[in-house]
């Protein structure tokens, strides 16, 4: 047993630590967030060479094959600035999409693009009829001989405003079951993408008006791509919540040294208990989500059973920790905490739209739940070995 | 990362020989191991596991530990647990805690005579600290100890304290100096408990009676009068707080330890016979959720502990881990307790032979997650240690006590 961190990935952790204070202080991204599109692509494009957009994706698709962990500890680090980008829907997110559903001509032709940051992917998965999971995706394709037409919108979708190309859950057929995953060129006619306004991030509105998509556009060739992609999202997810731990980490250390600073009623705020409770709880909320998440990457790396109730664990847990931490955050800072300047509100919008992407935390205990109830054990199939999973051979 | 213990060819081995031993030496009872007559049965077990040195598996050999590496005690822990026991399998805390205290502050001499009966088992300890004007306020204590020649006479009271079976030996901290600063006006002792002027009285507490170990009935403890040897103080005259942060980091939960998670396969084995309104209760979606909230709570607490027996047995310092662990199983415990109620409704709260199938382990449950909001600092005392610990509101963080030598 052993729970540190191993030398490498300190290296990766400082590396990003390093490149935060020299290309993306928390002064430059408060900045950004005023922006259109958010981040700064000259940041995206120094981190490209660093290395970070390719991590997930094997060597002979121009990325370094790391492992699990490895990616995350790269996340967590990014998700203390929290640096903003495509980083995950890019390099992670629709990375391992392609490597679960691609065929070899799909895989050789984005994947190269991803892992050089040349190329943007975003994965539009939601629609105005919110829901994660399979009963969400409605929008259906109409088979046109040698391709897809499709009409509708896609809703919510993180990251599109500068994504190249969007991989587009669509419905194939009229048995659940029959959803299939297009990679879409965002430049094709008809494709229209804009931010939603509001509380968000990166969210945007995906409208396919009367697009053609050629036949060779569906991954894999498959109809019926779910499990794919059920596959691709357990290696995801664990990442995507050590982004949360990364900004839950950021909100504590900063409600900390506020708490030693701030001065009332002669004495620093930290010395009342209401105060200290705060902190108390933050760093539970922070620690449930760090471990958590630890344990579920570690359950995939090593290939141990159990993955998928770890992963839904961590999911959960970590939606609902990012957005209580900074609930608490806010306790301890009261007017500051609100002030743009300040930076904590970064991570509070960033804790409310991140809660649903990939599912949110309720979606994850009810998918728990069917793991975990119906027998002693996890039922058959619901939890199988992993192993046959090509792409990860660390 | 790795959560997993690793273990070598010799582990699996010494795996081996324990569960063998084990299979032999396991005393077969029935009902409540912590009964009148099950207790002796144990006693004589525990004293069979200290003659082997598994007993106290890390502790040295020259005071009747088992000198065994960290890896070959966690063997035997494992081993044990498939018998849902402990070591020791009966209520001796204050071996445990107050014999890595002598271990850390015992001069060579105290710890020659005091470990080895409580490392081997001849002796059952009690830890006596709250008392009736020092809870929270522990180094407030009015428990006093005069020095008289080479004796100390103590004069006090200790509530909540000790067991059903009795005990041979009591620790306690006593002021010492009527006049001294807060913390440094204590001392630390180890009492036979057969010392004249002590009375012991058993106390009727919410949750009395329930299953397992060490919930029998807790205890009033008199001191009129009692006169100690000089030479069972430990850890110098007035040092005495200094010794307690040894044990009360151990109880605080930095210890650690590797478990399984129970609460959640009790709840869901007792919610999988349930019908409500002719339906199996597992289908019910309101159900799964709260039983869903048990799992994530009590995982939570899981991981928790794992990481303090990884930092603690690694040699990381810690800080606020121990009261957080420990904050987060007392919490988790209680809002537990009120999940189950809603997945089993009023088959939570019986033990009734006729209606329950949990052997009473619900009925228990419901008070014992109350109890022990209190017992080894409240609640509210852990959250006022991680803040000090943490360094809320002050520039220099509060160490954790001393745990090892």
């Amino acid at each position: 047993m052993d729970l540190s961190l191993t030398e490498t990935q300190q290296l990766l952790k400082s590396g990003v630590e390093d490149f935060i204070a020299r290309e993306s202080p928390r002064e430059a991204i408060i900045e950004l967030a005023q922006t259109e599109i958010g981040y700064s692509q000259d940041a995206w494009k120094k981190a490209a060479e660093i290395g970070w957009l390719g991590m997930a994706i094997p060597e002979q698709y121009g990325g370094s094959g790391s492992s699990l962990t490895d990616i995350a500890v790269v996340y967590e680090a990014l998700g203390y600035g929290p640096v903003p980008g495509p980083f995950f829907s890019s390099g992670v997110l629709s990375a391992y999409t392609l490597l679960a559903l691609g065929d070899e001509p799909q895989r050789s032709k984005y994947l190269p693009l991803i892992a050089s940051g040349e190329a943007v992917i975003a994965l539009a998965i939601t629609e105005p009829d919110w829901a994660w999971g399979v009963d969400g995706i409605q929008l259906q394709i109409e088979r046109r001989g040698n391709s897809y037409g499709l009409n509708g919108t896609k809703l919510f979708v993180y990251d599109a405003i500068t994504a190249d190309y969007l991989i587009t859950a669509v419905r194939t057929g009229d048995n659940p079951t029959d959803v299939g995953f297009l990679i879409i060129d965002a430049k094709t006619p008809g494709v229209s993408i804009r931010r939603v306004e509001g509380f968000f991030t990166s969210e945007c509105e995906v409208t396919f008006d009367n697009v053609d998509v050629p036949g060779d556009a569906l991954l894999g060739g498959s109809a019926s791509a779910l499990n794919g992609f059920e596959a691709a999202l357990r290696y995801s997810t664990p990442v995507l919540c050590a982004y949360k731990v990364g900004g839950a980490q950021a909100v504590y250390d900063m409600s900390v040294e506020y708490s030693r600073e701030r001065v009332q009623f002669g004495q620093p705020v930290g010395r009342f208990q209401h105060v200290q409770n705060h902190i108390v709880q933050l760093v539970n909320h922070l620690d449930s989500a760090r471990w958590t998440t630890y344990e579920a990457l570690w359950k995939i790396d090593a290939r141990k059973p159990g993955q998928d109730i770890s992963v839904h664990l961590a999911k959960a847990v970590t939606s609902e920790g990012f957005v209580e931490a900074t609930n608490y955050a806010h306790e301890v800072h009261a007017g500051v905490g609100v002030m743009r300047e300040y930076g904590l509100s970064l991570f509070t919008q960033l804790s409310r739209s991140l809660y649903h992407s990939l599912g949110d935390p309720k979606y994850h205990r009810r998918r728990l739940a069917d793991l975990i109830y119906d027998d002693g054990s996890s039922p058959a199939g619901a939890d199988h070995d992993h192993g046959d999973h090509d792409h990860h051979d660390h | 990362m790795d959560f997993e213990p690793a273990y070598t060819p010799e582990q699996e081995a010494f795996r081996e020989e324990v569960r063998s031993w084990l299979a032999e030496h396991v005393p077969v009872v029935e009902g409540n191991v912590d009964s009148d007559e099950n207790y002796p049965k144990y006693r004589e077990f525990g004293k069979q596991l200290g003659k082997r040195g598994w007993l106290r598996p890390t502790a040295p050999v020259e005071y009747g530990g088992g000198g065994l590496s960290v890896d070959d005690a966690i063997v035997i822990g494992e081993e044990i647990d498939v018998y849902d026991l402990g070591i020791p399998p009966y209520y001796d805390t204050g071996g445990t805690l107050g014999g890595a205290s002598i271990l850390v502050w015992g001069t060579d001499e105290q710890k020659a005579r005091m470990l080895p009966p409580i490392f081997t088992g001849q002796v059952v300890t009690w830890q006596l600290l709250t008392g009736p004007e020092a809870g929270s306020d522990l180094a407030g204590t009015q428990t006093e100890a005069v020095q008289d020649g080479d004796d100390y006479i103590i004069n006090g009271q200790k509530i909540y304290v000790g067991g059903t079976h009795g005990a041979d030996y009591l620790w306690t901290i006593t002021r010492t100096d009527p006049e001294g600063k807060r913390h440094e006006n204590l001392s630390w002792f180890l009492i036979p408990a057969d010392s004249p002027g002590i009375t012991i009285t058993p106390m009727e507490l919410m949750g009395d009676g329930g299953e397992g170990v060490g919930r029998g009935h807790k205890n009033t403890i008199f001191f009129d009068n009692v006169r100690v040897p000089a030479s069972n103080l430990v850890g110098g005259v007035n040092n005495g707080w200094k010794v307690a942060t040894t044990h009360l980091e151990l109880e605080h939960g930095s210890g650690g330890r590797i478990g399984r998670n129970r609460w959640f396969d009790r709840a869901r084995q007792r919610a999988q016979g349930l019908r409500k309104a002719g339906r199996p209760i597992l289908e019910d979606s309101d159900t799964r959720d709260r039983l869903a909230d048990v799992f994530v709570r009590t995982e939570i607490a899981r991981l928790f502990d794992l990481r303090n027996f990884w930092m603690n047995r690694s040699h990381i310092e810690m800080t606020y881990e121990g009261p957080q662990a420990s904050y987060f199983r007392k919490m988790a415990h209680l809002a537990t307790a009120q999940s189950i109620m809603e997945v089993v409704g009023p088959y939570a709260l019986t033990s009734d032979p006729r209606w329950d199938t949990s052997e009473g382990q619900l009925d228990a449950f419901m008070k014992s997650s109350i109890v022990d909001l209190h017992p080894g600092a409240t609640a509210d005392i852990q959250k006022v240690i991680m803040a000090r610990r943490i360094g809320i509101g002050r520039q220099v963080r509060e160490k954790a006590g001393k745990t090892a030598e």
